[in-house]
């Protein structure tokens, strides 16, 4: 019976994807999105049924379908592992799908390619799936690819679209957009090939139960270097620095794509890795505390560019940035439960600020400049109440879930004795809640900034807003769930809890972190809640614009890798491979041919020239043999 | 039946002399079933493999020239089994697709006959059997560039021929001074390969053989730097000469290094292990990049097949079972994907007479079939799990890990600039607004086309999630393979090196 259910869970996107590929280049058929939102509600389901189950018996369900790869001693079977971890994951994930796969009955509309596009999108959520149920590295890693894929075709989804220059769109095109996150991706993919290499090599197996309990036996130099080459690859995924480029020009993708794909699940697979192979983690701490500080430092980062950024997705999606630097944190510092906690968290209020920002591009004609909307609030009370909502938890305003798992992170950065990590995660809480209702007062707030004589904005379709209500509902609860949500998967995880001493500070710690969250919403309020008023002086300044530009770290991966590479290409072809190797070859040819061609005179037909060589031959010979003689 | 690889062998022949009688208009119909019936029999040969036997099988054996120990002696292994069963499947595909109609009866016949040589190599346990299919092989595929081939077909051709001609006299060289030396050291003839795997040379000896062979595989596969004739052949030959030459020809010099380098010559392998392995790094990087630089698509996707070559090289001189058999699935593997690429190319070729990726843009939005086809074949050039490009790069990689981290990450990169090359030639030909008239109006697919390379997709998808049925003889075959080498060593390097599966150790 689990057994079946874990195999509905699984397959039930599987089957959505084949079947909207079946219809994929016929027109439009609205049932299309209907049964794979159908589909997606039935994994759903079986999710949340197998949550029920491992929750209550504490049990967990492996089940091997087949084997996949065996030669020499390896063998890599099709298993699936549904644990207190996997099933939070698959919970969460077939949740925000579904209503992702909903909303993008209404978002996609009036595209000519929505059969397609759900095709794409259940395939997605396959892949995820296998990524978190697989009981084994190698079949992680066929998930981890396979959301690669539909990642790379969901970004480049209009791949009709032109290049256009970097000025006019920092993410240049679609396709553009979609190769680079695939590239990216694959770099950091190696690294986790690498890391199981190294496993398989040192362990013989890929399986995690059999890894896990072989670490004891394992020298420190292999765990750390296990450990880092498989941090490589989360980096990747989860699009932390310096390989985060790619994630904010993901947004040239259709909205839907951004919440799901790269906000609400495929991002966090790489916290998700850490979590899984926490076994590894915890016995290398300065690898874990290497993820740790690079998590800080993203938090920040990312938040300082979501400070000036006037694109709407792209600002969530450098919060998206920030809040995974959050996780990495949390993960890095071992308080796993609270990183996973976070994750789930996260997925609901990032997706409905999304989705929310779906509803607002939908009503203002793709427009995404937030310095020219304003005053929205009238026209689309739903869609305000919604990304109010979202942006208070994200801000970690009380009882919004925010404010449980993000204070938790930071609590923890404090518990550590990890001073300077708290103080930027704490500053760095104060930059989100700013970054955050800037958003919210410039697009909803003030006078409309737009052309009020040709855009009419309008609310989205009703199915499309109540659709939205469960992430809402979850944004606003989800926190309170934290308690059980510990003693569940610490059956799993290793438990963290605060030491007696942050537990006596916990409500100094707590005001403090409020204090630059009510902090940032209050700046972001006297700025531009009555409006926007530009300041040359600011937007002109130096830190202004080096925000502005992402630190010139595009163009500078441009002008240093891509250029470059570009040109050794061209090199290696027309001057190496050309002009060397090839010319070599037949420059050989040539000289036999020329020696050929000019002994050739020799045959003259005159007998006295004949007898001439016949004598110059016979000379050499004697020559060659009196030396052969000599040597002996 | 008990000579079946004899009729696999002289059955497309047979077939092709009987070719010259068929009625001009019928000969391609001909063609597909001859090839039909021959892939049928391959299949068959597989049906009665016993994939638990890890030696050879069907094995027949008719003295030739007893007093020089030649003979008609073949056979068939876990190895070699599946790349007949691929030349079988590749002819056929390839007559399927074909779009070429002049002199079509000539070419039919021709593409008989090299289907004889192709299985005739992989099936010789004799050298001389070996080296005269190796050799006959190079006139149909001279005469293919040569006759059917584009503006500079007759300087495409002779270099092609020249060059790997050259490489196997080397070999031939090697050979009959191999068995020079078995007659020495046992007082008869013989150019049996089971013969010559039983000798024990000393290691100086080894050495020069194993240049000897070298040459002549090498040129072949290509190896940096005798790589060049590859772009100018593939550049030159119909796409159904591209299909053959990048999905069978070049196997043939890798095979050669499993059939013969490896068992032969274990110490001296071992020995050579960092300089291939060095050349292999080259191969994949070099040429990948080379591939990027290109503007003709049919060149991006020749230089790629060398850049893949080298994964399988590694793989080869991983000497452990994860990475030969690896090694030897890959070559299934690229035959598959690189002559379904080519074949795509062909389709465009056919349509707009260029090949030029400046000449497209936009092609997903009038093509949708053939961007899908297309997009699938990419993922399992780039090495896409659940593809079966996936199979034989993971273990090629994770087996060159035991011999050096270093290289492999090296030659690892290969995820990431195979993926750059190869996205590149998507967007450029398939994304983007369709900017140039004459491809507004292209047609997707035809019927010919479609059924010629879905089943292509369909191997492609199947072997990548169960390649259960084709690597474990592959792998039985492999680990035999290692088990032998590693008590014929006579080094303790070699003996260190070679790898030996624990899950052999019992049987043995």
């Amino acid at each position: 019976m689990m057994e079946n259910l874990v195999y509905i869970a699984l397959f039930a996107p599987f089957a959505s994807s084949l079947f909207a590929a079946l219809f994929g280049m016929s027109p439009r058929q609205t049932f299309v999105g209907i049964i794979a939102s159908l589909l997606l509600f039935t994994s759903f389901v079986a999710s949340a049924l197998l949550a029920y189950y491992v929750y209550t018996t504490g049990n967990s369900i492996h089940v091997t379908m087949m084997e996949w790869i065996s030669a020499g001693d390896l063998t890599i079977p099709f298993g699936f592992l549904v644990d207190q971890v996997s099933v939070t994951m698959m919970t969460v994930v077939t949740l925000v799908s579904t209503v992702v796969h909903i909303y993008s009955i209404g978002y996609m509309d009036h595209d000519k390619s929505f059969n397609r596009f759900f095709s794409y999108l259940s395939a997605f959520v396959f892949s995820m799936m296998i990524l978190v149920m697989s009981d084994n590295f190698a079949g992680l890693f066929i998930g981890w690819e396979g959301v690669g894929v539909c990642s790379w075709l969901l970004i480049g989804f209009w791949y009709h679209k032109a290049d256009v220059t970097r000025d006019e769109n920092p993410s240049i095109s679609p396709s553009w957009a979609a190769n680079e996150a695939f590239i990216v991706n694959r770099i950091a993919d190696l690294g986790m090939l690498v890391g199981l290499f190294i496993i398989y090599w040192n362990v013989g197996s890929l399986q995690y139960d059999v890894v896990f309990s072989a670490l004891p036996n394992l020298s420190g130099s292999v765990l750390n270097a296990a450990a880092l080459a498989l941090f490589i690859g989360a980096m990747g995924k989860s699009a932390q620095f310096p390989l985060h480029t790619w994630l904010t020009d993901a947004m040239e993708g259709p909205t839907p794509v951004s919440a799901l794909i790269h906000a609400a699940t495929m991002v966090t697979a790489g916290v998700f890795l850490v979590i899984r192979a926490n076994p590894i983690f915890s016995m290398t701490p300065e690898v874990s505390f290497f993820i740790a500080a690079l998590g800080t430092f993203v938090a920040f980062f990312a938040a300082s560019m979501a400070l000036v950024n006037r694109d709407l997705k792209r600002i969530i999606a450098f919060s998206t940035l920030s809040q995974l630097g959050y996780m990495f944190a949390a993960a890095g510092l071992g308080a796993y439960w609270i990183a996973l906690f976070h994750l789930a968290a996260h997925a609901f209020f990032k997706a409905l600020l999304f989705l929310g920002a779906g509803n607002v591009m939908h009503a203002m004609h793709d427009e995404l400049d937030i310095f020219k909307m304003g005053g929205l609030k009238k026209a689309m009370n739903w869609t305000y109440a919604y990304m109010g909502v979202a942006s208070l938890a994200l801000a970690g305003i009380p009882v919004f879930a925010g404010f449980f798992s993000k204070d938790a992170i930071i609590e923890t950065a404090f518990n550590e004795g990890t001073y300077v990590l708290w103080a930027i995660l704490v500053l760095t809480a104060g930059m989100t809640a700013f970054y955050s209702f800037r958003q919210v007062f410039l697009t909803f707030h003030g006078k409309a900034r737009y052309d009020e004589s040709t855009l009419h904005p309008h609310e989205m379709y009703k199915f499309v807003l109540i659709a939205m209500s469960p992430l809402a509902l979850l944004a606003v609860i989800a926190g309170f769930f934290m308690g059980g949500f510990q003693t569940f998967v610490t059956k799993l995880l290793p438990d963290y809890v605060m030491s007696e001493h942050t537990h006596h500070l916990i409500w100094v710690l707590t005001a403090v972190v409020l204090v630059f969250a009510v902090g940032g919403i209050w700046l972001a309020y006297k700025k531009y809640a009555n409006g926007l008023k530009r300041d040359e002086e600011l937007e002109n300044s130096f830190i202004y614009k080096l925000l502005a530009n992402q630190y010139y770290i595009p163009q500078f991966y441009e002008e240093f890798i891509t250029k470059p590479y570009a040109m050794l290409s061209e090199k290696m072809w027309t001057s190496v491979d050309m002009k060397i190797v090839d010319a070599t070859v037949d420059g050989i040819a040539k000289l036999i041919y020329k020696s050929g061609d000019g002994s050739r005179k020799m045959q003259t037909g005159n007998l006295s020239n004949y007898l001439n060589w016949m004598a110059v031959g016979a000379v050499l010979l004697l020559v060659v043999a009196a030396i052969s003689a000599m040597l002996g | 039946m008990d000579n079946i690889l004899s009729v696999l062998v002289f059955f497309p022949a047979i077939a092709g002399l009987l070719g010259f009688v068929v009625d001009k208009e019928s000969a391609r119909t001909y063609g597909i079933t001859v090839a039909a019936i021959e892939l049928f029999l391959s299949l068959w040969l597989w049906f009665s493999f016993d994939s638990a036997n890890a030696g050879m099988q069907f094995v027949e054996m008719i003295p030739l020239i007893p007093d020089f120990g030649v003979s008609y002696y073949i056979g068939v292994d876990g190895i070699s089994l599946f790349i007949i069963i691929m030349a079988a499947l590749m002819t056929l595909i390839g007559m399927m697709s074909m779009s070429i109609t002049k002199n079509i009866k000539n070419m039919i016949i021709t593409l008989l006959f090299l289907e004889m040589t192709m299985i005739g190599v992989f099936v010789a346990l004799d050298a001389i059997i070996f080296y005269l299919f190796w050799e006959l092989s190079l006139v149909p595929m001279l005469y293919i560039i040569g006759a059917w081939g584009g503006p500079l077909r007759v300087y495409a051709s002779i270099k092609f021929f020249l060059y790997t001609f050259a490489g196997s006299l080397i070999m031939l060289v090697g050979m009959l001074f191999m068995a020079y030396v078995y007659h020495n050291l046992t007082g008869v003839w013989s150019f049996a390969i089971t013969d010559w795997y039983a000798l024990v040379l000393p290691v100086d000896y080894q050495l020069w053989l194993f240049a000897a062979f070298f040459f002549g595989f090498a040129i072949k596969v290509p190896m940096f730097p005798f790589h060049t004739w590859l772009p100018y052949a593939h550049g030159q030959a119909p796409t159904i000469g591209s299909v053959i030459l990048a999905a069978v020809l070049l196997k043939m010099g890798t095979y050669g290094f499993v059939r013969f380098s490896l068992p032969m010559f274990p110490d001296a392998s071992v020995m050579m292990i960092t300089p291939i392995a060095v050349i292999s790094i080259i191969m994949i990087i070099y040429t990948a990049m080379v591939a990027y630089a290109q503007k003709d698509i049919k060149q991006v996707i020749a230089y790629s097949s060398v850049s893949h070559m080298g994964i399988i090289m590694l793989g080869i001189f991983a000497m452990n079972a994860e990475g030969i058999s690896g090694s030897v699935f890959q070559m299934l593997s690229h035959g598959i994907v690189s002559g379904a690429l080519f074949m795509l190319v062909g389709v465009i070729y056919d349509r707009r007479h260029t090949k030029l990726m400046s000449e497209f843009g936009g092609l997903a939005s009038v093509m949708p079939k053939y961007a899908v086809i297309f997009g699938i074949m990419l993922m399992a050039a780039v090495g896409l799990p659940l593809t079966i490009g996936f199979v034989g790069e993971f273990l090629v990689l994770l087996g060159f890990y035991q011999v050096s981290p270093i290289m492999t990450i090296l030659a690892g990169t290969s995820i990431i600039i195979g993926a750059i090359y190869m996205l590149a030639v998507y967007k450029k030909s398939f994304f983007g607004p369709v900017t140039n008239e004459a491809n507004k109006t292209l047609k997707d697919l035809d019927a010919k086309e479609t059924w010629s390379l879905v089943p292509l997709v369909l191997i492609v998808i199947w072997l990548g999630i169960y390649p259960k049925p084709v690597l474990e003889p592959i792998d039985n075959s492999v680990k035999a393979m290692l088990v032998f080498m590693d008590e014929k060593a006579i080094t303790k390097e070699a003996k260190d090196m070679i790898k030996v599966a624990k899950s052999s150790q019992g049987g043995v």
